[in-house]
This record gives C-alpha cells, structure tokens and sequence, in this order.
C-alpha cells in the first residue's frame, strides 16, 4: 500500500515537472500600469485579444496608484528587475531606464500621433515611448446647482464668444453656492498642473516654448497666483484641499462643490458614481487669453528588460489605430492618434469636443513646460509649496513667483553642472 | 568533539538571526552610508562626490528648519508619552474594577498599523468629512480647521502619536511596577510616607530601568514617525508637519536624489545615536536605585 501510495506520488511530481517547460515556454511581460477611471478593465480586454493571437505570451498586470507610480518603477529598477512595459504620463523622469524605439519602431512612427506629444516622448533625439491619450485639464460642473442658481453655464459653442471673464466665474461660484445646496463654489485638484492653467490663461508661463529662460516670475504670474488666493479667500475653493489634502473628487461627487477643476480623466470615474445630480463639462473662464493644458499617458518599454522584443510587439499593437480607438472609447479618453481624432464615445462626446475645443486654443508654452524637463520634475512640489504658503498668506503672491523663479534658475544650473 | 559541537551550538542557534540581520539592517544601512557620499537616481549608477551632499545639507536652510520642526515634535511626543504611559500604568496596577478591561483598551491602538491610525484620525478631523465637525455642527458650534491651520495640525499630530504609543509603554511600565518589592511600600506606610512621597522615594527611582527604555524607545519611535503623518496630513498644511523622515522620503522618491536622502539619514542617525547616548549617561548617573 505503502508502495504504491510512493510510486503514484512520484508519478504525479514527475508530471508536474515535465509540464513546467510547456508553462516555462510563455514569454510573461511585467506591466506596470495606473488608472484614473476604468482603462484597468478595459486594458484587460485588450490584452486578452492579444494573447488570442499571440498564445505564449502573458501578462502580469502591476496596478500601482499614479503617485506611487515613479517609485514603483524606480525600485523595480534599483532591485535589478524593471518592468517589461509601463504606462507613464512622463517619460522623460525615467529617461535613463527607459528604452531606445528609434530602431526598433522609427521615429516616423510618431507622425501618427498628435504634435503636443512629441516632446514628451522625444528625450535627447531617443524616441522612448508611444503616445496613447492626450489629457485636457477642465471644468466639470453640478449642472442641477446651476440650474438652481438660475446661471447659465457656457457649455456649448454658440456661447465661445460670451466665456465668463475670472471674476464673473469666481461671482457665478458665489452665486450659486448662496442659491443652492453647495457648501462651496469649487474643487481644485491639489496640483501644480492643474493651478498653471490660470497661469496660461493670464498669458504667463513657468518656461520659454525652448527651455532656455525661466519666465514664472511675470506680471502674469503674480496673477496667477493672485487669483488663486482670492478664490480661497472668498471660500469659493475650501481650504481643505490645498492645505488639508481632501480629495476634490469626494467633494464634487458628495455634492459639496459646485463644480470641480480637473480634466476629461475623471469623466467615466463621475459617469459610474455620480447618481444623485446631473453633470456635464463646462468651458473654462478666459483669463487674457483661453487655455486648457495638455498633458498624455504614454506607454514605455525598458531597456534591461528581458522581453523587449515582446514589449516592443505589444507597443504596437496597442498604439494601432483600431486598438488605440477601442481603448480611447471604452475608458473614454481622448486619442493621441491624428486618425483616431473622432471616435464613438458611448457616452459625453459633446463633453470631449469641449476639451478638444480647449486644447486647440492653448499656446504651446500650456504644453511644452510640462514635457520633460528635469528642471520641472525638481522643482514640481517647491511649485506647489509655494502656491500653499501664499493661500496661507505666509508670503505674497510676487514672492512666491519671485520663490519659484530662483528655484529654477537654481535646478537649472545644477544640471547644466 | 562534543566540547567543539557544545561551543559551537549557541552561535548555530543566533547564526539564522544574524543572517536576517546582515542582510536586512546591516548591509541596507551600510549601503545607505556608501550612497550618501554619492549622486545617484536610482536608475543609473551612484557618482561619487565625495562630501557634496553633507555641504549641500548643512548649507541648506529648510534641512534646519525641518530639523528643528522635528525636533519640537519629537520632544513633545516623548515627555507626553512618558508621563501618561506611567500614570495609567500607576492606575491600572492597582487593584480597581475592570482593569482588564481597560488595559486592553488602551493597549487596542498598538494593535494597528500607523496607516490605519492615520487614516482614522484624518477622517475623524477633516474639515468637511470629519466626525468631529459634524458632531460641533450639532451641537451649534463653528467647525474647526484642524487639518488645515499649521498650529491645530500639529497639536493633533502630537496627539495621535501620543494616543497610537501610550498603550505600548504604559504596559512597558505595569511590568516595571510589578517588579517593585511590595514591602517597600509597606515599610514606607508604617514609616507614614504619604502616597506622593512613596512615587517619588520609592515608585519613580525603581522605575528608572524601564523609565530608560521608554524613553529611548520612544524617542527613536518618534524620529521615525513615517506612515502615520504621511496619511493623516502628507506633511501639510504646507509643510508644517513635514518632519526629517517625510524629507527623506520626499527627497529619495519624489525629487530623485537619493544621495542627498541618505546622507539625511546618516544625520539622522548620528542625532539618534547622541541622544540614546546622553539619555544613557543620564540614566546612569542617579546609580542602582536599588543601592
């Protein structure tokens, strides 16, 4: 019995290993991946039509949350293990990792995809990851509030010519939240990106459209900061974000915002939340000109990678034009491809026209300060902390300017060194 | 043979222990003092710069400014600790009703991890979700900004450390008291010591060894607070409660510059090691209480 029992175990072990070479032979790429909304699942889907046509290669899906993002991948990295592929929002911070696709896909290959994304993915003539989506900050608004309130919200075309002015937002903010069930006019995402849309809007800019001169400390600038202030010192933007860290999200969804400065990112997160109002996209104030900011989430390989020939394979079957288009539709993105520029959303396609519409207008500047440049990547939360003390009323807005211009000047030189 | 295997065995038995400490605190920290004299990113290899990052650092004004910050927070955690710890463990020693029951509730917050206290304490306090101000909005009373005023959130930093480690030292400090002969209280009591002068003559000398070990423990615990203010405030308002821990982190995995990080922690270190040093030389002078 003893015997037998012995024999038969050992069968099965030996079958077991014999099967791992079949097991052994699938090439498994590492992904490290975030999402805002719902492009988890629906990169999931796309990856299983992948393996239908290509059945030994596998997936292991990493999902960090984005601020978490650059650390994951550098550790991976510094361990002697980086990822197969990532899904980064700026190449450029992880340039020296990241892998050279001038080979092995060309660089004409970026001549499918809009201009505003090159320099992001371009890094010293090395092309070091593909475009996916673009990303427009904007404004999304609690159109039952409104209503409530008695404003019209410019969301439509018609009304481009009549966009409210700074201070006819920040009094429509107060407007509706005296008329209606709002505790506060706005929830402003707690982000350096998101604040320097004002900043564009006033016709200022952190950087030159070539890098070579630091321009935050402007009239323009001051501005900026100055306007952002005021809408703290009104309450129309709760203290709580920006120096409690709240989540704006929460806010808006809750009800206690009126509306919410964020970008087309959020829009299948409110889609599958909110249920008690009725939402849309609304067009931004124009401050001395009209603005949005662009930014992207590109997908990267790396150069110690094991699999860069698979990642390099699946890098471009996810940045083709039909796949790309089925991942820009179902997680309700805006396609970084110029052929993919009108998609069937299921849902809020009048809202993406509204972001397309605030991309177009945008000066170059909106975009080139936020492609990599490592000045900016240093000086990104000293941008933030200085915004901070100035809504704390620790320093003026001209200082804080005046603060973040010699914190690039100094960034600048040290790299130049 | 037998004496070789008998002197060989204890170091044996330590040998699994000492390889999970080389590998996990002694190479880490030695790796961490070889980086902190070298510029590195993480994702290409260290430089070395000699010095560069410890002239950087002690040229550097917001290290001083973060440093002190620490150091206001660190010497008001560990006296509040220190005197509520041993007062409950007083308490609790004695023979009241439901001791038990309420040794285990304070004991409960040493059970969970910092994230979790963080995370509890910045809902029970925040400004628009917090139950705090839900329960004054019932009651009539204004909301407080207690995340989002520099004075109030570090007032309740301090507290939160306090509520999270008290538990933890006050048990620390119930053993201490059970070791305490009873007959030198009763000798005190027919000698007609009043209670505060049994504390002071008797209980509070006694209790210097374990006085010692809180201190120390907590001390290095309060230096180290990371998870906690990282999820309660992210060092805000600003950075009023961005301490040399949360800079460290800050500096090795948002800015990049792991040198300069890690030449922070050997600062860190050499502040940590002086203060265990001069509390031990303090400890020692008073002598044996038991002499």
């Amino acid at each position: 019995m003893r015997k037998r029992l012995f024999i038969t175990i050992t069968a099965l072990l030996l079958v077991g290993l014999m099967a791992v070479p079949v097991f052994a032979q699938k090439t498994v790429l590492d992904f490290v991946w975030f999402s805002d909304g719902v492009e988890g699942e629906v990169l999931k889907d796309i990856i299983a039509d992948y393996k239908e046509e290509h059945p030994d290669i596998d997936f292991n899906i990493i999902e960090v949350p984005y601020n978490e993002l650059n650390t994951k991948i550098k550790t991976m990295v510094a361990g002697g293990n980086p990822p197969d592929l990532a899904r980064v929002s700026n190449p450029g911070e992880l340039s020296s990792a990241l892998l050279n696709l001038n080979d092995s896909i060309g660089q004409d290959y970026l001549d499918n995809f809009v201009e505003s994304t090159h320099p992001y993915v371009m890094v010293d003539g090395k092309m070091l990851a593909i475009p996916i989506d673009v990303t427009a900050n904007g404004i999304i608004y609690n159109k039952d509030y409104f209503e409530a309130a008695g404003i019209d919200v410019p969301d439509t075309e018609e009304e481009l010519d009549d966009l409210w002015t700074w201070e006819e937002w920040a009094n429509a903010l107060e407007k509706v939240v005296e008329n209606s069930n709002a505790r506060y006019g706005l929830a402003y995402d707690y982000s350096p990106h998101r604040w320097s849309t004002l900043l564009y809007q006033a016709g200022g800019s952190f950087f030159s459209k070539d890098w070579s001169e630091v321009t935050i400390n402007s009239p323009e600038g001051e501005k900026a900061v100055e306007f952002f202030v005021e809408l703290h010192d009104r309450n129309i933007i709760p203290e709580s974000i920006w120096l409690g860290g709240e989540n704006p999200n929460t806010l808006f969804r809750s009800g206690l915002t009126a509306m919410h400065f964020a970008g087309n990112w959020m829009l299948t997160n409110y889609r599958d939340n909110i249920e008690n109002f009725d939402w849309g996209v609304a067009y931004m104030p124009k401050g001395k000109i009209r603005s949005s900011v662009v930014g992207g989430k590109f997908v990267a390989g790396f150069k110690d990678s094991d699999n860069k020939e698979a990642a390099v394979d699946f890098l471009k079957y996810f940045s083709s034009q039909d796949v790309n288009a089925k991942f820009c539709e179902d997680s309700l993105f805006l396609s970084a491809r110029k052929d993919n520029s009108k998609l069937n959303y299921s849902f809020g396609s009048d809202m993406f026209e509204i972001f397309s519409n605030e991309l177009a207008v945008s000066p170059p500047e909106a975009g080139s300060d936020w492609a990599y440049n490592e000045a900016m990547s240093r000086i990104y939360d000293d941008i933030r902390q200085n915004i901070v003390k100035s809504i704390q009323h620790k320093i003026t807005p001209k200082e804080a300017v005046e603060n973040m211009e010699e914190l690039a000047k100094s960034e600048i030189e040290d790299i130049e060194n | 043979m037998y004496r070789w295997k008998k002197k060989i065995a204890p170091y044996l038995f330590i040998l699994p222990n000492l390889i999970i400490f080389g590998i996990f605190i002694v190479f880490p920290a030695l790796f961490g003092f070889y980086v902190s004299f070298t510029e590195w990113d993480v994702l290409t290899s260290p430089e070395f710069i000699g010095l560069g990052n410890f002239i950087k650092l002690f040229q550097s004004a917001e290290f001083w400014t973060i440093l002190s910050r620490t150091l206001i927070y660190v010497f008001s955690v560990v006296p509040i600790t220190f005197g509520l710890s041993m007062v409950l463990a007083i308490i609790l020693d004695r023979n009241i009703k439901a001791k038990g029951f309420f040794r285990a509730i304070f004991y409960l917050p040493t059970m969970l991890s910092f994230i979790v206290i963080g995370v509890s304490w910045r809902w029970i306090l925040g400004n628009n979700f917090g139950i705090l101000n839900y329960l004054l909005d019932l009651a009539g009373m204004a909301p407080v900004n207690w995340l989002t005023n520099a004075r109030t959130a570090t007032i309740m930093v301090i507290f939160a450390t306090v509520w999270a480690r008290v538990g933890y030292f006050m048990v620390m400090f119930i053993a201490g008291l059970q070791g305490i002969p009873g007959v030198y209280y009763e000798a005190a009591e027919i000698d007609g010591a009043s209670k505060w002068q049994q504390f002071r003559h008797i209980t509070f000398p006694l209790l210097k060894p374990t006085s010692l070990v809180v201190v120390v423990l907590s001390t290095i615990q309060a230096f180290k607070m990371f998870g906690l203010i990282k999820v309660m405030t992210t060092g805000g308002p600003g950075d009023s409660t961005t301490y040399l821990v949360q800079e460290i982190y800050q500096q090795a995995f948002q800015v990049g510059d792991m040198g300069y990080a890690s030449a922070m922690s050997v600062m860190l270190f050499i502040i940590l090691g002086l203060l265990t040093i001069v509390q031990f030389k303090v400890s020692n002078r008073g002598g044996n209480a038991y002499e």
